[in-house]
């Protein structure tokens, strides 16, 4: 393939496309990266929580200037305000710096070979015989030029632009995004856990967390579900708004009503399906810009480096067949399907389930069971508690099978 | 002919180019260029749901000719 630029062409240099980008230049790939922003990781639209057992799946050591404090539990609060606790005595997750964590994944897959170029963006695909083929990359601002690679793969996270001019179905529906804002606050003395907090008038469809961060900070922020929200005439808010609902809560919380602010982020995240398919001819599409997303709460960096690796597998076999059609292709996606996929999608039955809870279960639930209940619950233990709420309210058995099947 | 269209106006002092208005967009008529949300009113279709996901309450809609 003498004519080709490059073997793989990624766009986005977010954790799906630095992971594949590091496997396939270690697998001897020439890899171009190609990331609109001027800086990674910048601007972070997201909580930056990660869950332990995922990065010690992907065999990485994740080095300390990564991450910003270590999680060692939660805290979950119902409308009512009674809560229940869970701590753990070693560490369960981090509250990563995204800024560095992106930078530091794209490092590695500098070290292994990749090529990246910031503030590039891919403006649109190569077409030939009617197959990707290429893309049109633009330094901000400059005219367009061509790059040519036998594979070309968005890894663009939520806007899925070339996703979408390829053909696949990469747009997401208000039904199934949260939108998003959050505040970076301090002080706020914490306990190292995760806080989540409950309920219609705090957050319709969603909720407000509290992640834990070092030099007493934390990032507080709130999802709910898009399509409550409401036409804004004039600039007025007529529905629900999540930046006013995330300021109501602030003002109420009895630490946080004098804390300060360092940062505003804001974004959407997906709780929905993956999109259809994740294939075409010469082209893939991981991550988030492929919904790889859980349902229950928005988290994509897990999701989106195991389809990195998933990718770069198939991309090397691709390569082998020198056949990169949708066909061959596709084995990247049943492979997903089959994995990670099947979690996904138990998890957005379950999203679907929980929506049909309301205050009222929420507080029955909170009231009727205890720290140990949970501990019992996270140990894998189910029968106890689920038998504790379910005496009070028979309603809620549906619930609860869909949670513990 | 000409007529009056309704269209998507972004207030960039208020805008934290979050994309939430780019990914929930069905036409493409807005994205992230360089650093500001560049749109495309030409292709807008007035649907409103990058007014409704906009955590940021910057868009709205004005009143212009087609």
């Amino acid at each position: 393939m003498a004519d080709y630029d490059y073997d793989v062409i990624i766009i986005g240099g977010g954790p799906a496309g630095a992971t594949m980008a590091r496997i396939a230049a270690q697998n001897g790939q020439s890899v171009m990266v190609y990331d609109k922003r001027k800086e990674l990781g910048e601007p972070v639209r997201c909580g930056e929580g990660l869950g332990q057992r995922e990065v010690v799946a992907q065999g990485l050591d994740l080095p300390r200037w990564c991450f910003s404090t270590e999680i060692h539990g939660a805290k979950v609060v119902a409308p009512n305000g009674k809560s229940i606790t869970w701590k753990s005595g070693d560490t369960k997750g981090w509250v990563l710096e995204r800024k560095i964590f992106d930078k530091w994944l794209v490092e590695l897959a500098v070290e292994k070979g990749a090529k990246v170029k910031t503030y590039h963006r891919v403006t649109d695909l190569v077409k030939k015989d009617g197959r990707i083929d290429g893309v049109m990359v633009s330094r901000w601002g400059g005219e367009p030029y061509e790059v040519r690679a036998p594979l070309v793969v968005s890894a663009e996270g939520m806007e899925a632009m070339v996703a979408r001019k390829a053909g696949l179905k990469a747009a997401a529906t208000l039904y199934d995004v949260d939108t998003c804002y959050q505040y970076e606050m301090k002080p706020y003395d914490h306990e190292n856990l995760i806080e989540l907090y409950f309920g219609n008038d705090v957050a319709p469809r969603g909720y407000v967390w509290i992640f834990p961060k070092d030099a007493r900070k934390a990032n507080v922020g709130i999802g709910i579900g898009a399509h409550l929200t409401n036409w804004k005439k004039g600039g007025e808010v007529d529905g629900a708004d999540p930046k006013l609902l995330l300021d109501k809560f602030v003002q109420g919380h009895p630490q946080l009503k004098d804390s300060s602010v360092l940062e505003d982020f804001g974004g959407v995240i997906s709780v929905g399906a993956p999109i259809d398919s994740f294939v075409k001819d010469g082209f893939m599409c991981i991550g988030t810009a492929a919904k790889q997303v859980d349902p229950i709460h928005g988290g994509g960096i897990a999701l989106a480096m195991e389809a990195g690796i998933m990718a770069a597998n198939v991309a090397e076999k691709a390569r082998g067949k020198k056949d990169y059609s949708e066909k061959v292709l596709k084995e990247y996606e049943n492979v997903w399907r089959a994995g990670p996929g099947k979690k996904v999608a138990k998890r957005l039955l379950l999203r679907k389930v929980m929506e049909e809870v309301n205050d009222d279960d929420l507080n029955h639930i909170f009231n009727t069971i205890t720290d140990a209940d949970l501990q019992k619950v996270l140990e894998g233990s189910f029968a106890g508690p689920v038998a504790k709420v379910v005496g009070g309210r028979p309603q809620l058995l549906r619930v609860l099978k869909a949670l513990v099947s | 002919m000409e007529r009056m269209a309704r269209k998507i106006e972004i207030n960039h002092d208020k805008c934290i180019q979050c994309v939430g208005c780019a990914s929930v967009c069905p036409v493409m008529a807005i994205e992230l260029v360089g650093l500001r949300m560049k749109t495309y009113p030409e292709k807008c279709i007035g649907c409103g749901a990058c007014v409704r996901v906009c955590p940021a309450n910057c868009i709205r809609f004005v009143e212009k000719r087609e």
